[in-house]
């Protein structure tokens, strides 16, 4: 078990911090490809590149979410796991935040793997 | 508590769940079969989307019924899980079931079912925008009619308007059957939307923009279009018609519909000109060349009169030049009641004849 | 009379002309021993303090009760408000019911149906979806909290009465046959040109909503603060109720698709009132700018108004479940997740626009990841129900109801998030059902389920279980008969909006079928509302907590004390009445904090964040009807632009300003007696806080926020005409120049200076210098302001001709109005220091002020890079 010194504190901008990361991904998708489509001319154009950035940007935020999904794991295990988290002392909240945490970072995960489909399957502005 | 516990026994565990009242269940039940059993047989129609006389709509119909059956089973599933927990058991389960019922039941299932239906989604989307092998034709939205011309040249685009030339005609689209059509669509005054429900889906007539719909009818016959994006008074009564023809027909209705006039002359003409209609109306082959209302040339060929609103008979068209406020409220075309009857008759008749 | 008592009733330092204390007569006699040092178990101690919290905390009687601030009276005003709304935008309904109720139809005219059918959306979703959020919030958050009011008790009366006048205004039109007539979502060019749409009616629409804009804007504020600050001692975030994290989510939520609207709004008026082109594609504007505007808006809006009705499910389910909810942190993830997504979905009310395909794809997707989040909520509330020993009653019946009907709102929702079948779907009578499964079971059942669950801690009697039965079986049958065929008629290509359809679709049947259910619904409806008012002063009082719910709002006593709690107590539970031994007697004999009005004034507790730890004793401002005059004369602004009376405009927007700033100067920052106060048990907390402790710098930062959204918005604006236009500026127009964006960037950047200067200064104590860093900020604010204009004004920049010059001039005007905003506050705090109102000790005027300029500078930098710069770009 780690001790308390060595966790950082969660408050309720980390609670945030990857539903953040999916808004700022769902956005960098959309402007991106609404811009290389924006003229709508040549809708039968392949836009590869816009695809490949998508892509790229895609893993980046899962691994930035992965990263926060990890070190809230490892400090909610490190506080005793627990999922109620309803005594009332300063561990609980922090156990409280450090899981909610992790459930959000999974949704977020999941919606950005979402948010990516699109890129994978239609390859122009059609 | 007021109340207490209710009843556990009873007929709950066999009621339909959409009722709780396990008392009212048979009757309700029998209505609901009664009245979608109703419902169901008259689904096919001139207007609706499950006449499948269009690829993408027959597409789209599949993946109703499709998720129609899965939303019914989960519904079905949740209400009979609430309705177990508050009715028929409402004694406490351990903590762990509920735990993983939110697991199962509210993250594993919905995300399973949730990506297939977005990949299906995604893969349709392209293939129903796949590119065309049949003719382009320009489709106006105005207020509050469709202004139609065959075989025109263009792409969609922004800030632009639709391509102009082409064989004009109005609130009327003949198409090929078994072909996908371009239809590009747009529009000079406010937001209007092109939907032949039988056909296909709907999209957007928007000033200053372009756009493209590839539509592939399968049944040759005769379909309903609306506009379905609101554009004013009149916007419940702005349709036309679609006619589905085999590909040689189609050829030979748009080279007719491209000769003048066939009757130019006559009272009936001269009535029209008097009354100042063609400032408005363009009848090709005389000098009237209005381009503000719908293109006459081939009035009497069309099914309907007044934007898909009425049967095209003489009758009804007096009717409508005479007072056309009352016929289609909000239209843009002033009535010509103070007219005499017999000009009006003679205009009917001349515009009939114009096949 | 009254005054000469108050006269008379001052004692030494204590000074009753405070905002904080009521303008009461009979003051009962001031206290000058401290909480911790009177023995509480004294009952003559006991008595003296209720007294003096009773006459601090009572309503103004007579005509005065319409001054009243409180959160019990403001709510209940909003609410009942928001309830006629809902009645008459019901009977609205009705009259479209009857229309279509056979094929041809000739009820109403074309027109008139229109303008029917318009206010109906607009009124529901304005005046009562959203509203009734905010006014059931004003009533239960405090209650919740444990908390003698919100933090600023004066902003929710000020909401209130903007949402009345616009309210009022909105719906009267209808009877003079001007109300709007273009559905609720109002796209241009059909609704910013006069000649599709001549008459008042889109500016009617238009001004009257961006007033009630103004008031959900007020009411985040209020909230967030309210549910971040004014927590009881020791609730800390894991213990919150869950109904508080929803009203936190969901009041970040308006912040953030509220401007958006009013940005779009600012365009489409500037467009109508005076040409500008933003959505003329005659002159390069485009019409989809709106709908993206419009919609980055109305969807969140949709959870905006679902997730506090599902908050409420979230109180009531455990209370009937007898057990605490299972998977609290779930139903955190829910609604923040909900939050997020919700921002992500709103081109799917634009699938039929034709954007491209992988367009369409992004937001499908999320439309499609936003049911899991509701689900996992739908699945909590059923996990605690399964784990609990639940009990049935009336509000656990339209619990059901809610869940029976939401479940299928939400399973076509996911249909129609599939851009293929909405394609189809999309604009017809499905869509009617769909959303009206949504907001019934996601909106309205909910709230009867409420009504029928805090009726007793609202009125002190139940409401009627027989009637609450009879209400339910009618308004859930007539709903689904009512509404269900609407999917059938949309499928059969019966398009929305329209006033009439021809025999012989198969839409006869439906249509008819409809407007029965419709009919047995609203009947429904009528049983509650006659429940509702039907008199029942003979029948005994509901007991005490009457459900044996385990949430801080069952403290409240059937015979209301308006003091919303004896003491503020120590919370150690998420359900502390359930849970902390001898709670309820413990706050009742006032054993924990504020068990008195020592002063005689408005006092509650302001506690950290996190944890909850005290941190200040707030006064909260009484009774005023300066409220009521801001609200007026803001409203007269709205309304006198609507008709074009420009002077008058201009003389209300003065009038406006001028109780603005009275109803500040009075009622905020005001220098306490002492610096600190005993709470009770031995703690003592400080009576003025500044800088990033106060609520009022809280306020600051949170209306900034929502104030950057809107800028922002304009900003989407500009760069949205640049992606697609070729060129931008358009060949031939010159943009602003250089220079004169660039003199008003350094000028701007001077002003922040000087405003963040005289704030050091102040707090250090050099007063004169830091009255003369503002006064010289101020006037640096107003060169900026002119500077930034002078730009496109010397580069003759006609905003007629063009949406280039139109979206540089509504930027550097935005920018401009900012900076006169920023330069009355300097002069505002100028004079609080010449007044002795601010002092280096008590300085929150100047801090707040100071971190305006903040947002004031980046405003301006962002302003100037887009108008100065991006021309070079292109």
């Amino acid at each position: 078990m780690f001790g308390s010194s060595r966790q950082t504190a969660d408050n309720l901008w980390t609670l945030i911090a990857p539903p953040t990361i999916w808004a700022f991904h769902f956005v960098i998708c959309y402007v991106v490809a609404a811009v290389r489509c924006a003229p709508n001319t040549g809708p039968f154009e392949a836009i590869l590149a816009t695809r490949w950035f998508i892509l790229a940007f895609t893993l980046v935020c899962l691994l930035a979410i992965a990263l926060i999904f990890r070190r809230s794991v490892v400090e909610w295990r490190g506080h005793g796991s627990g999922t109620v988290n309803d005594e009332d002392n300063p561990t609980a909240r922090e156990r409280f935040l450090e899981f909610s945490t992790i459930l959000l970072a999974g949704l977020s995960f999941l919606a950005v793997v979402f948010t990516a489909l699109p890129a994978a399957f239609i390859t122009d502005c059609r | 508590m007021p109340q207490g516990r209710l009843r556990r026994n009873g007929p709950a565990a066999g009621s339909p769940p959409r009722h709780h009242a396990p008392r009212r269940s048979p009757v309700l039940r029998a209505f609901s079969l009664a009245g979608l059993l109703a419902l169901l047989s008259a689904c096919t129609g001139p207007q609706s989307t499950l006449t499948g006389a269009g690829s993408e709509a027959a597409q789209v119909e599949t993946l109703f019924w499709v998720m129609l059956v899965g939303a019914v089973l989960i519904w079905v599933f949740t209400i009979g899980l609430s309705i177990y927990a508050t009715r028929v058991h409402p004694e406490r389960h351990s903590e762990k079931t509920g735990t993983r019922l939110i697991l199962w039941g509210g993250v594993a299932f919905p995300v399973v079912v949730l990506t297939a239906l977005l990949v299906y989604g995604l893969k349709l989307m392209p293939e129903f925008r796949a590119e065309a092998n049949g003719p382009t034709i320009a489709v106006s939205g105005e207020r509050f009619w469709f202004r139609v011309a065959y075989g025109v040249e263009g792409e969609p685009g922004v800030v632009k308007s639709l391509p102009p030339g082409g064989v004009e005609s109005a609130n009327e689209i003949w198409l090929p059957v078994g072909v996908r059509s371009a239809i590009l669509l747009g529009s000079p005054d406010v937001v209007h939307s092109f939907w032949v429900p039988s056909i296909a889906g709907k999209m957007d007539m928007i000033p200053g923009r372009v756009n493209r719909l590839v539509i592939e009818p399968v049944k040759e016959g005769v379909y309903n279009g609306v506009c379905t994006e609101f554009c004013g008074d009149a916007h419940g009564q702005m349709g036309f018609r679609v006619v589905v023809v085999s590909p040689g027909d189609y050829e030979a209705y748009v080279a007719a519909q491209s000769q003048p006039a066939a009757v130019t002359s006559g009272p009936g003409f001269e009535a029209f000109m008097e009354n100042g209609c063609d400032a408005c109306h363009a009848v090709r082959g005389t000098e009237a060349d209005g381009s503000v209302g719908p293109d006459l040339t081939h009035l009497g060929s069309r099914l309907t009169i007044a934007a898909g609103i009425l049967d095209n008979t003489p009758e009804n068209l007096v009717r409508f030049i005479s007072a056309t406020e009352h016929v289609k409220q909000g239209v843009e075309m002033p009535a010509y009641g103070m007219v005499p009857n017999e000009e009006i008759a003679a205009i009917a008749a001349w515009l009939e004849q114009l096949k | 009379m009254s005054n000469a008592q108050i006269e008379a009733a001052r004692v030494g330092t204590f000074d009753l002309s405070d905002p904080a204390t009521p303008n009461y007569p009979d003051p009962p006699p001031i206290q000058t021993i401290g909480a911790s040092h009177v023995d509480q178990e004294d009952p003559a101690v006991r008595e003296a303090q209720a007294k003096r919290l009773i006459w601090v905390w009572e309503a103004p009687k007579g005509w005065k009760y319409w001054s009243a601030v409180n959160n019990t009276e403001v709510g209940v005003w909003y609410t009942s408000t928001a309830f006629i709304f809902m009645l008459f935008a019901g009977v609205l309904g009705l009259m479209v019911r009857v229309q279509l109720a056979v094929p041809d139809n000739d009820f109403l005219t074309a027109n008139f149906y229109n303008q029917v059918y318009t206010l109906h959306g607009t009124v529901m979703m304005f005046l009562f979806a959203v509203p009734i959020f905010e006014a059931m919030a004003i009533i239960l958050l405090p209650e919740m909290l444990g908390a003698r009011d919100l933090p600023f008790p004066r902003l929710s009366a000020f909401g209130y009465w903007c949402f009345l006048i616009g309210g009022v205004f909105v719906c009267g039109s209808i009877f003079f046959s001007s109300a709007p007539a273009s559905g609720w979502f109002m796209y241009p060019p059909l609704t910013t040109q006069e000649r599709f749409t001549p008459g008042y009616g889109a500016d009617i629409w238009l001004l009257g909503l961006s007033f009630i804009e103004v008031a959900s804007i007020a009411a985040a504020v209020e909230l967030i603060v309210g549910s971040l600050k004014c927590r009881p001692p020791g609730m800390r975030l894991n213990m919150m109720p869950l109904y508080t994290w929803y009203v936190l989510v969901v009041a970040g939520m308006i912040l953030f698709a509220f401007p958006p609207l009013i940005a779009g709004d600012i365009l489409f008026e500037m467009e109508r009132l005076f040409n500008w082109p933003f959505f003329d594609p005659e002159r390069g504007g485009d019409p989809m700018l709106w709908q993206h505007l419009f919609w980055i808006f109305g969807h969140p809006e949709v959870y905006i108004v679902f997730l506090p009705a599902i908050a409420l499910l979230a109180m009531i389910v455990p209370t009937f479940a007898r057990r605490p909810i299972v998977g609290y942190s779930w139903i955190v993830l829910a609604a923040v997740g909900t939050g997020f997504l919700s921002f992500g979905l709103w081109v799917h009310h634009m699938f039929a626009t034709g954007l491209p395909a992988i367009s369409l794809g992004f937001f499908s997707a999320a439309s499609e990841a936003v049911a899991i989040p509701t689900g996992v909520q739908i699945f909590v509330f059923l996990a605690t129900l399964l784990v609990g020993r639940v009990i049935f009653s009336v509000p656990m019946l339209f619990v059901s109801g809610a869940l029976a009907i939401f479940v299928i709102g939400g399973l076509t929702g996911v249909m129609v998030a599939l851009a293929p079948f909405d394609w189809q779907a999309h604009d017809t009578y499905f869509v009617v059902g769909h959303l009206h499964y949504v907001l019934i079971g996601g909106m309205l059942f909910p709230i009867v389920a409420g009504l029928y669950y805090w009726w007793p801690i609202l009125a002190g009697r139940t409401l009627s279980d027989r009637l609450g039965k009879i209400a339910f079986w009618m308004m859930f049958v007539g709903f689904n008969v009512g509404f269900f065929p609407m999917h059938f008629s949309g499928m059969m290509g019966m398009p929305r909006r329209v006033w009439t359809y021809p025999a012989g679709l198969g839409l006869d049947l439906p249509n008819l079928v409809s407007t029965i259910g419709a009919f047995v619904f609203a009947a429904g409806f009528l049983v509650v509302v006659a429940d509702i008012l039907r008199p029942r002063g003979h029948l005994p009082l509901a007991k005490r907590n009457h459900w044996n719910a385990g949430t801080l709002e069952w403290l409240s006593e059937p015979e209301d004390k308006g003091w919303g709690v004896r003491s503020i107590p120590i919370i150690t539970s998420r359900y502390p009445i359930w849970d902390q031994p001898n709670f309820i007697d413990d706050v009742d004999n006032g054993r924990f904090y504020l068990p008195d009005a020592e002063e005689l004034k408005r006092e509650t507790i302001v506690t950290s964040v996190l944890d909850a730890k005290p941190l200040q004793v707030l006064r909260v401002p009484g009774p005023t009807f300066m409220t009521m005059w801001a609200a007026g004369f803001l409203g007269a602004v709205f309304i006198f632009a609507t008709f074009h009376w420009w002077y008058l405009t201009i003389a209300a927007m003065v009038l406006a300003t001028g109780a603005i700033l009275t109803w500040v100067w009075r009622g905020t920052a005001v220098i306490p007696e002492k610096h600190e106060k005993d709470v009770g048990r031995g703690l003592s907390l400080p009576l003025y806080v500044s800088g990033p402790q106060a609520v009022g710098w809280w306020a600051m930062f949170i209306t900034m926020v929502g104030d950057g959204t809107a800028f922002l918005s304009l900003v989407f604006g500009y760069f949205f005409y640049v992606t697609i236009h070729a060129e931008f500026p358009p060949p031939g127009i010159e943009g602003p120049g250089l220079f004169w964006p660039l003199a008003a960037l350094a000028v701007f950047a001077l002003a922040w200076g000087l405003a963040f200067a005289a704030r050091s200064l102040n707090k250090a104590g050099s007063v004169t210098s830091a009255r003369l860093a503002m006064a010289a900020g101020g006037l640096a604010a107003l060169l900026a302001g002119a500077f930034v204009l002078l730009g496109p004004h010397t580069t003759g920049l006609d905003p007629v001709t063009h949406v280039y010059p139109a979206t540089v001039w509504i930027l550097a005007i935005w920018a401009a109005v900012h900076a006169a905003v920023g330069a009355l506050m300097l002069f505002y705090c100028l004079a609080r220091s010449l007044f002795g109102h601010l002092t280096p000790l008590y300085d929150a005027d100047i801090q707040n002020v100071a971190l305006y300029w903040h947002f004031m500078l980046g405003t301006a930098f962002v302003t100037v890079a887009t108008i100065a710069f991006t021309p070079l770009a292109t």
